[in-house]
């Protein structure tokens, strides 16, 4: 039963990570189509930015902050000099180039900071909680962990619900050219989009660094499960995103729990083909929009 | 007024509009006809940075339009409302309607302005916080038509409003149109497939033929013509 | 299509374009017996190089069918070839056989389990079939490990270099059937773009209904198309066995999916020829940039790393200069060179479903 209890939480905290980064994922493809695979190497570069600071002492919060802004600055200067080129040209090509520019952020990550493995010292202690008498695999880290993800999600919800920002975003994703003739500067809120959605993923960084140990390719697999969370969910919806990060991360921590961890990619690959194979468009897909 | 002169676009080696001139008073009613393909669309997105010009300009006030940005066009009081499927189907009715306001940086009257297109179609006020997805043909009509009020044009381009209306609708439609036209001092360039119903309250007509002028005149005549009927408008 | 209808003396064999399979077989033969002169006049070490180029070219060519024919895109493509050369190399290791045997067995299971993998593909599209080859490619590479006493774990399996014919040297050998096998691939993936499914593919990839109407079902494409580009790639993994002489969970890296991938783009998606730029890009390039390298940084962080980032520059200016890659890129440079004349004779270089709603009447959903 502990270890029942143990796998839910820890499959939680790690969903949640799912989650964040399915989000960025999500926020792209909804406004250009893309699948932005350089999400993750993007999201290590910032976590060494943090680690860089903390490094120089600083204050846990400062290099914290200074993380997510770096992911802000990374998505949209990421928008402006590699996206903006190619869109109207074939639909792989843009997506290849994030795979080129996952390649070379990591290799640059590489050369400056080293390809060995480091730790990154956590905001909160990393040992487990004990209530009553059960010590619980479940640390304030990983509490921390789960609201700041809960938190970004609320504000996304709020700023797309409920700000003209979002309004103007929602709108420049579904249909641009009617955005723009209502006086929506469509381009600008493009940058916008990949800025926040790179926002998301410097959040999942700084928060996996201290569980994975930060190497340039500590994303690597973040990203493949995020990707999966964001797929199961349904690539449009970012409610999707949420739900599919906790399922593939409580799906993946049962997997690991009980049938071994060498059967974790293995069980997340069936899962996600017999979830496709029902719902091919993920869990959210949207609403047929009614044809007139 | 809307000064039009020599416009011309191409698709690449398809020329769509070939020097295209008119000119439409303002405050009046301007019906745009012509048969399938013959660059009533191309017109419309020609003027609203849509379609690429090859030459040629637009006045509109003391304003060149060609050349300009799409989004910066509302800023002159032009608002362009897209033949067909103009309606973002995921985003609320009301949504849809605010888009229309947002261009304006201080919105200190959006309110009221919502309510008021509300009142000139009460449908849409019933509907309010449904998905736009859910409205019917003639709905969205009007809810296009709408959100383009909420920008405040004084410039308004209509492509195609009657578009898979019952006929009784259009004629409603038309009237409502008419009156906006009078109220608010609205100039409009009426693009119709519905010919009769358009030179029913247009002010001039412009007939367009394979990407070019080939009548521009009164309303009346044009609809006593039978032949330039014949030729032109296919009825 | 081909490079030969351009050269003077080939008038004559135009008559053969009727028939595609004879045109390709005869290309084949001309192109094996200069491969025969190549192989024998450079060294042993570029014969080594020319058997990486050749199943690198292999893998890439089916996925390149697979994207460019049919639209559909796998990113783990790698987890095919290591299907290949798992089965291949147990076949090696337990029976003595003759090297075609253990090959073809290879490929089959490969191809039974594309086939497989094709079920889903038909009912998903773009990213989602991506995500679904993605997570193949991070299981294959943990199967090993867990059926360890059948694949000997993270060790892998010793695949001895194939005995060849006496007096011929090993490197010449196993070049010899690296290009006789891409040779033959090139032939059947030509043959099969010309073919009445190759075509019926495309109709898919560019109508679904429409491809329906006339009969077509485009399901059992769909499953053919990944069959068929899953057994390639299992061809190339048996070759890579061979050549590389191990067989283990760590070649078979999300990284190579990804490099075959980039090699597709970089040299142009559903071209034949383009698969082959893009081999040698996969190929050479690093190789180059190490050797740059080791003459400018001796810190190990930095020339451990350049390869890397010189890789994935590539692919980012690729990808910004030539849209279409490599081959895209020269046959258009051709096509202007030769203005004018009416008959284009260049297949163009297919990009995945061209996004003509952007242009066209459909304003939702288009990007700027
Ligand atoms: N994006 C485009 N690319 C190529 N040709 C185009 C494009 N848009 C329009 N055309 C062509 O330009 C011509 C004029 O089209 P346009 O849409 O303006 O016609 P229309 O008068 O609005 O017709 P309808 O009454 O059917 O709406 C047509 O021949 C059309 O095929
Ligand atoms: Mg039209």
């Amino acid at each position: 039963m502990t270890l029942f209890i143990d796998l839910t939480l820890n499959g939680l905290t790690y969903g949640l990570i799912y989650a964040a980064v399915a989000l960025g994922l999500v926020l792209i493809w909804r406004a250009t189509r893309v699948i932005n695979f350089a999400q993750g190497a993007l999201a290590t570069l910032t976590t060494y930015v943090a680690a860089t600071l903390l490094d120089r002492s600083l204050n846990y919060w400062v290099a914290f902050a200074v993380a997510l802004a770096a992911g802000l600055i990374f998505g949209a200067l990421t928008e402006r000099v590699f996206m903006r080129p190619l869109y109207g040209k074939p639909e792989l090509n843009p997506v290849v180039v994030t795979i080129g520019l996952l390649i070379l952020v990591e290799s640059v990550a590489g050369a400056i900071w080293g390809s060995t493995d480091r730790g990154l010292t956590p905001a909160f202690s990393q040992l487990g909680l004990t209530v009553g008498h059960t010590y619980l695999d479940f640390s304030s880290f990983d509490i921390f962990i789960l609201v700041s993800v809960l938190v970004l999600m609320g504000l996304m919800l709020v700023l797309f619900r409920w700000t003209s920002l979002g309004l103007k975003m929602r709108a420049s994703a579904f249909a641009p050219e009617v955005a723009r003739l209502l006086g929506v500067r469509v381009g600008r809120l493009l940058t916008v989009g990949w800025a926040l959605a790179t926002f998301a993923g410097a959040l999942a960084g700084v928060l996996v660094a201290p569980l994975l140990l930060l190497s340039p390719n500590m994303m690597d697999p973040v990203l493949v499960y995020g990707f999966a969370a964001a797929v199961l969910g349904g690539l449009d919806s970012p409610v999707g995103a949420l739900v599919g990060g906790v399922l593939t991360g409580l799906g993946i921590s049962y997997i690991g729990g009980y049938l071994g961890s060498s059967m974790e990619t293995v069980g997340a690959a069936v899962l996600l083909v017999v979830v496709l194979s029902i719902r091919p468009e993920g869990l959210f897909a949207a609403a047929k929009a009614r044809r007139v | 007024m809307l000064e039009v002169s020599g416009l011309s676009v191409s698709y690449g080696p398809v020329a769509a509009l070939s020097e295209v001139s008119f000119k439409a008073e303002e405050g009046s009613i301007t019906a745009v006809l012509g048969a399938n393909g013959a660059g009533k669309t191309t017109l419309l997105r020609a003027l609203t940075g849509l379609a690429p010009v090859k030459s040629g300009s637009a006045r509109w006030a003391s304003n060149e339009l060609i050349g300009r940005r799409t989004e910066e066009l509302v800023r002159l009081g032009v608002a362009h409302v897209p033949e067909g499927r103009g309606v973002v189907t995921e985003l609320t009715v009301e949504e849809n309607l605010r888009l229309g306001a947002l261009w304006r940086k201080r919105q200190p009257d959006f309110r009221q302005l919502i309510e008021r297109t509300y009142d000139l179609f009460p449908p849409l006020a019933e509907r309010r916080s449904r998905p736009a997805a859910t409205l019917s043909g003639g709905e969205r009509q009007m809810l296009v038509i709408a959100r383009a009020l909420v920008a405040r044009p004084q410039l308004l381009l209509l492509d195609e409003p009657s578009l898979g209306l019952a006929p009784l609708v259009t004629l409603e439609l038309m009237r409502t149109v008419k009156e906006l036209s009078r109220r608010d001092g609205l100039t409009l360039l009426l693009v119709e497939q519905n010919a009769t119903s358009a030179l029913s309250i247009a002010d001039a007509a412009v007939v367009l033929s394979i990407g070019r002028v080939v009548i521009t005149g009164d309303p009346k005549t044009l609809a006593a013509d039978d032949q330039l009927r014949h030729s032109y408008l296919g009825f | 299509m081909s490079r030969a209808d351009r050269l003077p003396g080939a008038e004559r064999l135009k008559g053969l374009q009727g028939q595609p399979l004879a045109w390709h077989i005869a290309l084949g033969i001309v192109a094996a017996a200069v491969l025969y002169l190549v192989t024998s006049s450079v060294s042993l070490y570029d014969n080594t190089i020319i058997s990486e180029i050749a199943w690198y070219a292999i893998a890439i060519a089916g996925l390149s069918v697979l994207t460019g024919v049919s639209g559909q895109i796998s990113l783990g493509h790698g987890a095919f070839m290591a299907v290949g050369a798992y089965g291949a190399g147990l076949m090696m290791e337990h029976f003595r056989l003759p090297l075609i045997v253990p090959i073809l067995v290879g490929i089959a299971v490969a191809t039974v389990l594309g086939a497989v993998v094709g079920l889903p593909a038909t009912r998903l599209r773009g990213p989602y079939l991506a995500g679904v080859t993605l997570a193949l490619a991070l299981a294959a590479q943990d199967l090993p490990t867990k059926f360890s006493s059948l694949f000997n774990g993270d060790t892998g399996i010793i695949v001895n270099q194939a005995t060849p014919p006496g007096g011929v040297n090993p490197e010449r050998w196993l070049a010899w059937i690296s290009l006789f096998g891409a040779i033959v691939t090139m032939i059947v993936l030509a043959n099969f773009m010309k073919s009445r499914y190759g075509r019926a593919l495309k109709a898919v990839r560019d109508d679904d209904i429409a491809a329906q109407a006339s009969g077509l079902n485009p399901n059992r494409m769909r499953v053919l198309a990944f069959a068929l580009a899953a057994g390639t790639a299992g061809l190339s993994g048996g070759l890579f066995a061979l050549w590389s002489g191990i067989v283990n969970p760590n070649s078979f890296s999300l990284f190579l999916s990804i490099q075959l991938l980039a090699g597709m783009v970089i040299g142009g998606a559903g071209s034949l020829v383009g698969a082959w730029w893009g081999a040698l890009a996969l190929v050479y390039v690093p190789q180059w940039t190490n050797s740059v390298t080791s003459h400018f940084s001796s810190v190990s962080a930095i020339t451990a790393n350049v390869q890397g980032a010189i890789f994935g520059l590539l692919i980012i200016v690729v990808m910004m200069a030539a849209p279409t890659g490599i081959q895209g890129w020269l046959s258009g440079g051709y096509r202007r060179l030769r203005r004018g004349r009416s008959r284009t004779e260049l297949e163009p270089v297919l990009p995945l479903d061209l996004d003509l709603s952007s242009t066209s009447t459909a304003p939702e959903r288009t990007r700027p």
